[in-house]
């Protein structure tokens, strides 16, 4: 870790992510996305993930969320290394829940559609996926567009859907993707509440990546990355003094 | 919403490609069911023609064609003197061209024997005797020549007086046109030659033995229960062949269209399975999707397949070449083996895009 950083941060909840040494190489090591990286998630955190273009916030998130393989280092989750999980597709299906920046919505299928497809690996009764998805589009204040098309729902909309369909299975940590990189400001004011309300009300851990100082100061710890090394962790509020770009 | 309806979903996305791709399969089905109910009705319509006329066992020398070679009328002797043989009939059978019709069925019969009872007349009489000047038509074979009583109609170079409509019940019976033996054999200069016995044989008697008996005593002809000479037949084995040949070639048609489609849908769809495995869908989950698309894709292509192949065979059956020949057999047996055959086609055309399928890197969903 650079020496910039201020070291994980000490929360007294117990370690959900442990990453060290963690890089990521592509092309034949021609490009450098991680560069050894060391931290610690615990349970229960919000952490802003944050830096310019390139400096390897997207390939930290695919690690997380068990997307990609490191070309070295370790990355674990509640003691068990990510990269050696009998089952990822069980780890992101019911560990994990993904928001993207570009929402990700089905195009096909209706909003509470959309919703109950993390489900179908949690092998539910139809009825019982059903009306979970309607309940959670309730609870993001969407129970007028249940049955809409994402076409016919605005940003805000689309992203709160999203939302809900990353929470379909109730997992323990949610990464979200520049979550509001599409959205007007009061669009993303509401999406920003919806996920930090998450966070709070049902202590999900929730990692974040944003360009966005506001909403990186809205967490509790900020990561900030530059050329694939982490420098700085600590109180998003001295960001400031660490510019992103 | 349930994993079908996922299935499904993916295909009518792109009506105009999904139904493009249901019609090459549909072709290819198509082809399938005309050709080969054509061919197995070939030899339907000539077993019931059999049945028709009570014939057991078929005494006759097929070889490359599919009507049987002439062999000596005396034949017949040895036979009706076997064991279990209760009544032998000789025929001689042609596909002639008659008049403006390019193929008829024309059948001397010998005179009084059992395969005369079966004709029903329609309108007119029968043949005074052996030797009057006359012959009958099944009730196609009228249709298809606008003949009535009191017509004449050439055959070869004599001119004949229809005397009689018969219904033969059967549609080969129906079909020909009945003569004398002596008479038909004159026109064809085939004096003393028949080309099959019609053999009626005991209750009880073992025809498949009868069979082996008749092959033993008479080695210039084949016997065969009443059918099988022509199922048997290397003619018909050649027909069969080339239909089954063109029908997969159609298939192989239908198989790349599938392929081509589910591959672009694979390609297109890159980030949205993706996403899907991101959310947590398995693998397998996707390949089964893909699979279960293609036999989709399969399934109802079949189905407009078999309705097409019905439209097609109802067209080729008025066709001048095989009009009044033979009844296409569609049965429940061809259309499920066609609509099997489809659904076989979709899913060996989907492995390869679900192996590709399964080759998408779930980090593609973080990207764009």
């Amino acid at each position: 870790m650079n020496s910039n950083s201020s070291g994980p941060k000490e929360t007294g909840s117990a370690t959900l992510f442990e990453a060290s040494g963690l890089k990521k190489d592509f092309d034949d090591g021609q490009v450098l996305a991680l560069r050894g990286v060391d931290f610690k998630i615990a349970e229960g955190e919000f952490v802003a993930i944050v830096g310019p273009s390139g400096s390897g916030k997207t390939t930290l998130l695919q690690m997380l969320g068990a997307l990609d393989r490191p070309s070295s280092g370790t990355l674990k989750y509640r003691g068990q290394s990510l990269f050696d999980l009998p089952d990822p597709a069980a780890y992101r299906a019911h560990e994990i829940g993904f928001v993207f920046q570009s929402f990700h919505l089905l195009p096909t299928f209706t909003a509470v559609e959309n919703v109950e497809i993390p489900m179908f690996e949690d092998h539910k009764p139809r009825a019982e996926r059903t009306t979970r998805a309607v309940d959670l589009l309730k609870s993001v204040g969407l129970e007028q567009r249940v049955n809409h098309f994402p076409a016919k729902l605005s940003g805000g909309e689309r992203q709160r859907v999203a939302i809900a369909r990353s929470v379909a299975n109730f997992p323990s940590v949610l990464l979200a993707d520049e979550p509001t990189g599409n959205l007007d400001t009061e669009s993303a004011k509401h999406v920003l509440d919806l996920l930090t309300s998450f966070h709070r009300d049902r202590h999900m851990t929730l990692i974040l990546v944003t360009h966005d100082m506001s909403i990186a100061r809205r967490a509790a710890r900020a990561l900030q990355m530059v050329d694939g090394h982490i420098v700085f962790d600590g109180d998003p509020a001295k960001l400031s003094m660490h510019p992103i770009v | 919403m349930t994993f079908f309806d996922v299935v499904t979903r993916s295909l009518t996305r792109r009506r105009l490609r999904t139904s493009l791709t249901l019609l090459g399969i549909a072709v290819g089905i198509a082809a399938v069911v005309a050709l080969i109910g054509l061919s197995r009705g070939l030899v339907s319509s000539w077993t019931s023609g059999m049945k028709s006329r009570g014939t057991d066992i078929v005494v006759a020398n097929m070889r490359g064609s599919l009507t049987p070679k002439p062999f000596p009328a005396s034949t017949r002797d040895r036979i009706a003197r076997l064991p279990g043989v209760s009544a032998t009939c000789m025929i001689l059978v042609d596909l002639m061209s008659i008049e403006n019709a390019e193929l008829m069925i024309v059948s001397g019969r010998e005179w009084g024997c059992f395969a005369w009872d079966n004709l029903k007349l329609v309108s007119g009489r029968m043949p005074n005797d052996q030797n009057e000047r006359a012959v009958i038509f099944g009730t196609a074979a009228a249709d298809i020549l606008k003949k009535k009583v009191g017509d004449t109609v050439q055959i070869e170079t004599e001119e004949l007086a229809v005397v009689g409509i018969v219904n033969g019940g059967a549609f080969v019976e129906n079909g020909s046109l009945v003569l004398s033996l002596p008479l038909l054999q004159q026109i064809m200069g085939n004096q003393n030659q028949v080309s099959a016995i019609d053999v009626r044989v005991t209750p009880g008697t073992d025809i498949q033995r009868l069979c082996a008996e008749i092959d033993r005593l008479v080695p210039e002809a084949h016997a065969d229960p009443a059918g099988e000479h022509i199922a048997g037949s290397e003619g018909y084995r050649v027909i069969n062949a080339m239909s089954w040949g063109t029908s997969l070639l159609a298939v192989v048609v239908g198989v790349l269209g599938v392929t081509n489609t589910m591959l672009m849908s694979v390609f297109e769809r890159k980030q949205e399975i993706a996403i899907l495995l991101a959310l947590g869908w398995r693998q397998s989950r996707i390949v089964r999707m893909i699979l279960w698309e293609s036999a989709l894709l399969g399934f109802f292509g079949g189905i407009i397949g078999v309705l097409l192949g019905i439209i097609g065979v109802q067209l080729l059956k008025h066709a001048p070449a095989l009009r009044g020949m033979l009844e296409p057999d569609l049965g429940a047996n061809l259309m499920l083996e066609a609509v099997a055959i489809a659904v076989f086609v979709g899913v060996l055309s989907g492995l390869y895009p679900a192996w590709r399928s399964s080759r998408v890197a779930p980090s593609l969903a973080l990207h764009g």
